[in-house]
């Protein structure tokens, strides 16, 4: 595989409101496959980035290509479309609180069915199949018919991961998808995506806050500061140096298990 | 990240200081002319009719007062957290180490406010306030404890009511040709208020998400059709509910109900639209994102992402506006709405007193029984 699947060229972004140049002159590339992990500090600019790939931010200058595609030139009809192809995963998992956990699944399909359909409800039945299959799969098949509010996070996460794979991305974005849950359920939901990137060959792109989740999930680490690429290689190239240069000097690295 | 320059802050401060120098002034000019009305009310006993030209001053007068009130408004600046500056939320901090006594006795919280410069301030505006008013509408209280004549005939009557017309209609009462009875036209009444509420709402349901920041805010031309529906709701929602039925008395045909339903349905609409759009602009935007991450379309981010989080509202601020139309649909008669109002002013016009009671009787009922009702319903859905 010569061809790298992302590529990402001179991204800028620059927030009117505040003048907060967020990224800057960001540049770098994913192979197809891989799991890529995004540190940095709070505010260095994870989120934006991941933002900017699936275009929810515009970006103020650079490209950006997927497969080829320079999604950046994409009209919004064409990027809404485009959009099936990436699923996102959030920190607080952004579900429809009030409506059960089917319906919560089903919004991912609906960049696959056309709108009137959709305004009234309607999913073929061949997305209802799916939606069961992927709700087995995260393990909250009996949980199809809850209200969304009433699971826990890390349930309510696995339901965030349903929601992406019935989009049956080929790339997924998962922005700090664990940092509102504890150290275990973070594992579990943690081997969900896993499992999407190794089984399914998702390519996966996933901002982290502990490095050492990092480390045991990432194939390759790019970290962040203040909005500038500070680091682009394998995971077991952070050192102590390398730590301190990316979190400042007076960071200490702590474990989760 | 770019750090503002400080000199920018600095100005900016300044701005804000003079501005709250002119708040303080203004306040200051406004207790100046209250002293001034009641001195040359009591002391120099002048009559006065109106509360803006009677003031006479010497010539020196003006200069002396612009001066001495912004001396004033100077000197809450300088000496403590004026009324001005707690207006806009100045800080003024003062960077010194707390002692221990003073966290433990928790003066370090500040003091009470009845004991701060703004807060005997506004306290003196509030009571200043309380006594212009009373002299500028000119009240008597004694005129309250004195009824009139009429008013002790009317009393003396008005119980016990007399329920004769509540079925039967009252053959010398006559709307277009119809006699009615207190019940019929009571039915007519919330049959009123209950269509003005459903069509104002179906009308205020779309419209609120055009008025919608957070839906529109995405173009120039979803800014300007935003602008408008705003401006739309605002206009009409100014305009009360007895003005539309002037209008419509008018339009259509004075004391038709049909003008009554109108004039509510359009102040619903306006109403409600623009609490509606307020309830849309503060969801989560959450599952917006999510929903558009998923390649969905506009209308689909409003069904799937807006309309589950704001219903509940809606219905709780539907239900409101129901209780709102049911009490004015009673009165609005009496500018050619039609209703049970036309009974009402019709029995006090001819002095029935105690027929009026009966009416006035059902009114409460009915008006208590349905804020009753919309008051359950809401809590069951909240
Ligand atoms: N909508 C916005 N308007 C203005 N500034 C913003 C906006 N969103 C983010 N920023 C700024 O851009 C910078 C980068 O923010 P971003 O959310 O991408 O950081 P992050 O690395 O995801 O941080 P965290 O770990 O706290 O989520 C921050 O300085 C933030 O204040
Ligand atoms: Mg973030």
């Amino acid at each position: 595989m010569a061809e790298p699947y992302l590529v990402v060229e001179h991204l800028t972004k620059v927030y009117e409101r505040g003048h907060v140049v967020a990224l800057k002159d960001v540049s770098f590339e994913v192979r197809k496959g891989e799991f890529l992990v995004i540190i940095g500090l709070s505010g260095s600019g994870k989120s934006t980035l991941l933002r900017c790939i699936n275009r929810l931010i515009e970006p103020t200058k650079g490209r950006i290509f997927i497969d080829g595609v320079e999604i950046t030139k994409l009209s919004p009809r064409q990027m809404r479309k485009f959009r099936r192809r990436i699923g996102m995963i959030f920190q607080h998992f952004n579900l429809i609180k009030r409506a059960t956990v089917m319906t919560n699944v089903l919004t991912g399909r609906l960049g696959y069915n056309p709108t009137w359909k959709t305004l009234l409800g309607i999913f073929p039945r061949s997305d209802r199949e799916l939606a069961l299959r992927n709700l087995e799969r995260v393990g909250l098949l009996e949980k199809a018919y809850v209200r969304a509010d009433e699971l826990s996070g890390g349930q309510q996460q696995r339901v965030g991961i349903a929601r992406a794979l019935m989009q049956e991305p080929e790339l997924l974005l998962a922005d700090e998808p664990v940092s509102a849950l504890d150290p275990a359920t973070s594992h579990s939901v943690m081997q969900y995506i896993e499992q999407m990137n190794q089984e399914d060959g998702v390519t996966v792109l996933a901002s982290l806050h502990f490095l050492s989740l990092a480390r045991r999930y990432g194939t390759r680490i790019i970290a962040l500061k203040d909005g500038e690429l500070v680091f682009d290689g394998a995971p077991e190239e952070i050192d102590d140096r390398k730590f301190k240069e990316i979190y400042g000097e007076e960071a200490e690295e702590v474990e989760i298990r | 990240m770019a750090v503002k320059p400080s000199a920018a802050i600095d100005a900016a401060r300044l701005r804000r200081r003079l501005f709250a120098l002119f708040l303080d002034w203004l306040t200051w000019g406004y207790v100046a002319y209250a002293v001034m009305y009641f001195l040359q009310e009591y002391w120099w006993s002048r009559t006065l009719y109106g509360f803006y030209n009677p003031l006479t001053l010497p010539g020196w007068g003006w200069p002396a007062a612009v001066l001495g009130t912004l001396a004033m408004a100077a000197l809450c600046e300088l000496t403590g957290y004026s009324l001005g500056e707690r207006a806009l939320k100045l800080e003024r901090r003062e960077e010194r180490p707390l002692s221990r006594e003073e966290l433990l006795t928790g003066k370090a919280a500040g003091k009470p406010f009845w004991r701060t410069q703004w807060g005997v301030m506004s306290i003196l505006l509030l009571a200043l306030t309380v006594a212009l008013g009373w002299h500028v509408v000119k009240i008597s209280p004694e005129a309250l404890l004195n009824p009139s004549e009429r008013a002790r005939e009317m009393l003396g009557e008005i119980f016990p009511p007399d329920f004769r017309y509540f079925f039967t209609p009252d053959p010398a009462f006559e709307l277009r040709g119809f006699p009615y009875s207190i019940l019929n036209l009571m039915v007519v009444t919330v049959f009123m208020a209950l269509l003005a509420t459903v069509l104002g709402a179906a009308v205020a349901l779309p419209l609120s998400f055009f008025g919608a920041r957070n839906i529109m805010g995405v173009s120039p031309a979803g800014w300007f059709v935003y602008g408008i529906v705003r401006g739309f709701f605002n206009v009409f929602r100014s305009i009360e509910t007895m003005l539309w039925a002037v209008v419509f008395a008018i339009w259509i045909r004075w004391g038709s109900p049909l003008a009554g339903i109108m004039a509510l349905t359009v102040h619903t609409i306006a109403a409600l639209g623009k609490l509606y759009s307020e309830q849309v602009e503060g969801i989560d935007p959450g599952p917006v994102e999510a929903v558009v991450a998923a390649g969905g379309s506009r209308l689909e981010v409003i069904r799937y992402a807006v309309l589950p989080q704001v219903v509940p509202s809606f219905w709780a601020f539907t239900l409101y506006r129901w209780d709102i139309n049911v009490r004015m649909s009673t009165v609005i008669a009496l500018v050619g709405g039609g209703g049970i109002g036309d009974m009402l002013f019709y029995y006090k016009n001819e002095g029935e007193w105690a027929l009026l009671g009966a009416v006035m009787a059902t009114i409460v009922a009915v008006v208590w029984a349905m804020d009753y009702l919309s008051g359950r319903l809401r809590e069951r859905i909240v």
